[in-house]
């Protein structure tokens, strides 16, 4: 490792005449759409090879693509992060990675792979959480772009450049590129923080919802993933207290699997495998090598125009759907003023007089626009309720069963907090 | 080394061996479980025997390889006779960077493609395609194949290329692509493809206006009244919907709801049914009420293949032809009088608001009934079509029958027919004008390198030169086509490593719909700007 970055360390000794043949043709004169501030020539070629930075998050599915094309393009400082290592089942997609690789960090051998094909290309690796890192190692980059298949970690990384944003320091806004796959489906989008709707404005646009309702899943399950659901979600907890689940650990899933299966039998549901268990409690989104590659490579040519100013960037959302002929769809997504995030409003949330708390969690849990899994609820000067610690559970835990109306006034606030929500979201209330 | 010591390493070796294809067995099937649930396992053996050509070892070239070789096609050719340059060293992943430089192109990219998946066969074939073209033994060779594709060929050559391939209804499809900086297409030559599988999202019917006898009889011998309370909020939205119809045709001589007052009384009926405010099946019922009106026995795309005239070289062709005669045989499964002239029936039963005994009685009820139309099926299919249903694969004929309201033909054209035909040309350029300027801008290039292959002289001008002579005079150009130009004469030969990465997503993408006939592929040519980030369909 310590090798190969003295040889291509130094950013511009692996160049060769002719090399950048290709790109060089769009950066040498600029297009009939091309906005005058571009500096076409040695300047743009020197910010790009010389001087910009960028930070890639995931070396996974598109993780891989988007380094190899950023090499390519000419960038020539890439950082990436990636907590991962290469598991066996990555191998049809995350090109990057071998056989002999598997049990290695995605980042480290990522960061390698393309530093030996791509000579004069420094990639730094850092094999850790996102979270990790502070506000101080974000502001060094120019852009960073994002592939991630968590939603979780997506939201933290867009919160957390949205927080960095100084008005008075324009070096601080930091341009996000996301991209997402799933089967031949995908998206792209520039996320200009404060400026354009931000990740968790569109969070009500992903199709899939996360969560089942908790009375289905208990008392009327129908589909073999109800049963997969029980099992993980009320069953584990109940059998393992307080043991944690891997959904890594084979011997766990199959556990699960067995438990589901049980279960589904006793209702004479068809369905449940091990695969489709594995795939319902580590939330696997079927990805495919050739949908990543479009994906990423619609992401790098955004980073590219941003970087060079050779063109327009998108405003703001490309969707493609390739499942029937090839359809896309590019738009601008707006910005919703509620947003937790970048909107400064509260978001209103209308309830019956009548609903207990245990409800109001129920609606949250269920809510796509909001998307969180065990919220903890309180309101100015009071503690509804509390999912940790155990002390402070049982303690409010009689809240459960009281009517909201009883404990917040009509117009009156409520904060949610919960481990996988990277902000506070503060509620209206309104009753009907 | 004695004897012993040998026959140890040959026993280890042996060992090893086995151990080696146990693991890369485990590897594979690991691998697949993720994409085969994107196009099952019949697909996934689509691919594994699939041949590919690609002409070219481009930038887009190895791009669309490597989106083939990493799900796992059974071989690939790449034909190409030139000699690596510092250019391509420095846009193109699948080469040794300056290592490749001076040797041949094909040769050093096949190495570092195969490497992604072992189980994929790959040679490099150093030779002109033109050369090819013009003997019969290199003719058979080009026709030999799944699948050709070509990436930013000659015009001449590119005609020679598209007429070998059309000429023969059995040989390969063709996909061109073209390139050039941040615009680019591609089309996808074939007579003709039928999908039986094409993953359609819609919901089949689900019959509630033409419920068979046990589902009506479920919905008649439902005493509202009797039921608890927990079994009312229970009872699924098909059953309430059914019965409703019944009702209401009992009291309108036999009519269905027609008029918007028809219809949204026919609605308050359903919530009238209500016992409790928070009874969620009866909102679902009133919610997919639509069905009731908008539901016809033959959906209108399923009854515009009915009339489709039969294809004369798609007779040529065994699978198509399996695929027309259980056409025809679904055309008489219609017109059966004995039968409710539908479609047969889907046992797809979306998710809804019940409890487990009565969706899963529910699923029962349409998994039975659907086998019973099915075994109709079979049965006619072998009156009419004797020779095809004692050769089919019964899993085909399963496959086409559960797939039946979501076939689909689509009927291509050869490459080349849209910029011949000028009234085509002009109504595209009214109707979607960035699509076909950005097309048309590309052609213009593809004919400008025919006759020089100076880049240097593909200006602006030349440009909307050649594309006035495609047009015609007196057709109105849209200002699109100046930004297309413009962008083609500021990279006529850029093989920009994002584009390329770009493209070989999509062509590999719509290459595996043809190979596995699931999905629906690309009919016309994809046109590509990642100045403005879109793609759109012509011609």
């Amino acid at each position: 490792m310590a090798a190969a970055v003295a040889i291509n360390g130094n950013a511009s000794s692996g160049d060769w005449e002719g090399r950048y043949y290709h790109v060089d043709q769009i950066l040498d004169r600029p297009g009939p759409r091309t906005d005058p501030s571009f500096l076409a020539g040695d300047e743009v070629k020197d910010f790009l090879r010389n001087k910009c930075k960028i930070l890639v998050i995931g070396a996974g599915g598109l993780g891989c693509e988007i380094l190899a094309n950023l090499a390519l393009s000419g960038f020539k400082d890439i950082h990436v992060i990636d907590m991962d290592t290469i598991d066996i089942s990555n191998l049809n997609r995350q090109f990057l990675f071998r056989q002999k690789d598997v049990g290695h960090s995605k980042a480290n051998v990522a960061a390698e792979f393309i530093m030996n094909r791509v000579p004069g290309v420094k990639v730094t690796p850092y094999f850790g959480k996102i979270q990790d890192k502070d506000e101080d190692y974000y502001l060094q980059f120019n852009l960073v772009i994002c592939g991630l298949d968590s939603v979780e970690a997506r939201r933290w990384i867009n919160a957390t450049l949205v927080n960095m944003v100084d008005p008075e320091n324009p070096e601080s806004l930091k341009p996000l590129i996301d991209g997402g796959t799933e089967g031949f489906k995908g998206q792209a989008r520039v996320i200009l923080p404060t400026v354009t709707s931000c990740y968790e404005c569109s969070l009500d646009m992903l199709n899939k919802p996360t969560a089942f309702p908790i009375c289905t899943i208990a008392n009327t399950p129908r589909l073999p993933e109800h049963c997969i659901e029980w099992a993980s979600v009320l069953e584990w907890p109940r059998v393992h207290g307080d043991k944690k689940m891997d959904t890594d650990n084979p011997e766990h899933i199959q556990w699960l699997y067995q438990i589901a299966l049980h279960r589904a039998q006793e209702f004479k549901i068809e369905g449940v495998t091990y695969s489709l268990t594995q795939g319902v409690v580590k939330n696997i989104i079927p990805a495919i090598a050739s949908t990543n590659a479009i994906i990423a490579a619609s992401c790098c040519n955004e980073a590219f125009k941003i970087a060079t100013s050779s063109a327009a960037y998108l405003n703001n959302y490309f969707m493609l759907i390739g499942t029937d002929g090839v359809y896309s769809y590019t738009f601008e997504h707006e910005k919703r003023d509620d947003c937790p995030v970048c909107g400064g409003e509260s978001l209103d949330i209308t309830l019956s007089k009548d609903w207990t708390v245990e409800r109001l969690i129920e609606i949250l849990v269920e809510r796509q626009d909001i998307q969180v899994k065990k919220p903890s609820l309180s309101s100015p000067g009071k503690q509804i309720y509390f999912q940790a610690p155990p002390q402070l559970e049982e303690a409010t835990r009689p809240n459960l069963e009281k009517k909201v109306s009883e404990l917040v006034a009509d117009g009156g606030e409520i904060t949610v907090t919960a481990t996988t929500l990277p902000f506070n979201l503060s509620l209206r209330v309104k009753y009907t | 080394m004695t004897t012993a010591d040998s026959q140890d390493i040959e026993q280890a070796t042996a060992t090893l061996a086995y151990f080696t294809a146990i693991l890369s067995d485990h590897t594979r099937m690991l691998t697949r479980i993720s994409q085969e649930r994107i196009w099952a396992a019949s697909g996934q053996a689509a691919l594994e025997s699939a041949r590919i050509l690609v002409v070219s070892s481009s930038a887009t070239s190895t791009s669309i390889l490597k989106n083939l070789v990493l799900p796992g096609i059974g071989h690939f050719s790449i034909l190409d006779s030139a000699i690596t340059t510092p250019a391509d060293a420095g846009n193109n992943f699948f080469l040794n960077a300056r290592e490749s430089i001076g040797k041949p192109r094909a040769q050093e990219a096949v190495p570092l493609l195969r490497e992604l998946n072992e189980s994929v066969q790959g040679e490099a074939v150093l030779k002109d395609v033109k050369d090819l073209l013009g003997t019969e033994q290199g003719k058979d060779w080009l026709t030999g194949f799944s699948i050709v594709i070509a990436h930013n060929l000659d015009k001449p050559t590119l005609e020679e290329l598209s007429a070998l391939l059309w000429s023969n209804p059995e040989g390969p499809p063709l996909v061109t692509v073209r390139s050039a900086g941040f615009l680019a297409e591609f089309h996808i030559q074939y007579h003709e493809h039928c999908v039986s599988e094409s993953h359609s999202e819609n919901a089949p019917s689900l019959r509630i206006t033409r419920p068979f006898p046990a589902l009506l009889e479920w919905a008649r011998s439902l005493d509202l009244n009797a039921l608890d309370p927990t079994e009312h909020g229970h009872i699924p939205f098909v059953v309430i919907l059914v019965r409703q119809v019944d009702e209401w045709r009992k009291s309108h001589g036999g009519e269905l709801p027609k008029t918007l007052a028809e219809k949204k009384e026919f609605k308050k009926g359903i919530l009238a049914l209500k016992v409790k405010a928070d009874e969620e099946n009866f909102d679902e019922a009133e919610a997919q009420a639509w069905r009731v009106w908008s539901e016809p026995a033959i959906p209108s795309d399923i009854q515009a293949l009915f009339s489709l005239s039969a294809l004369q070289s798609a007779s040529a062709q065994p699978r198509q032809g399996t695929f027309h005669a259980l056409l025809h045989t679904l055309v008489e499964f219609t017109k059966d009088p004995a039968g409710s002239g539908t479609l047969p029936l889907s046992s797809n039963l979306p998710d809804m608001k019940s409890d487990t005994e009565s969706y899963v009685r529910l699923q029962n009820l349409y998994r039975q009934w659907a086998d019973v139309e099915k075994s109709k099926f079979k049965e006619l299919f072998e009156a009419k079509h004797p020779e095809a249903a004692a050769s089919v694969d019964p899993e085909e004929v399963d496959s086409f029958v559960k797939n039946s309201h979501h076939l689909r033909v689509l009927r291509g054209k050869r490459w080349g027919t849209f910029d011949a035909d000028r009234e085509a040309l002009g109504n595209a350029l009214a109707s979607t004008p960035r699509e076909a300027a950005t097309h048309l801008a590309l052609t213009a290039l593809t004919n400008l390198l025919a006759q020089d292959t100076d880049a240097s002289k593909v200006t602006d001008e030349a440009l909307k030169g050649e594309v006035i002579s495609l047009v015609g005079p007196g057709v109105e150009l849209p200002e699109e086509l100046d930004a297309a130009i413009g962008e083609i004469a500021r990279a006529p030969t850029a093989d920009i490593p994002n584009m390329a990465a770009f493209l070989g997503g999509l062509v590999a993408q719509e290459a595996i719909k043809m190979i596995t006939e699931q999905y629906v592929p690309l009919n016309g040519y994809c046109v590509v700007d990642l100045v403005d980030s879109w793609t759109g369909v012509v011609g």
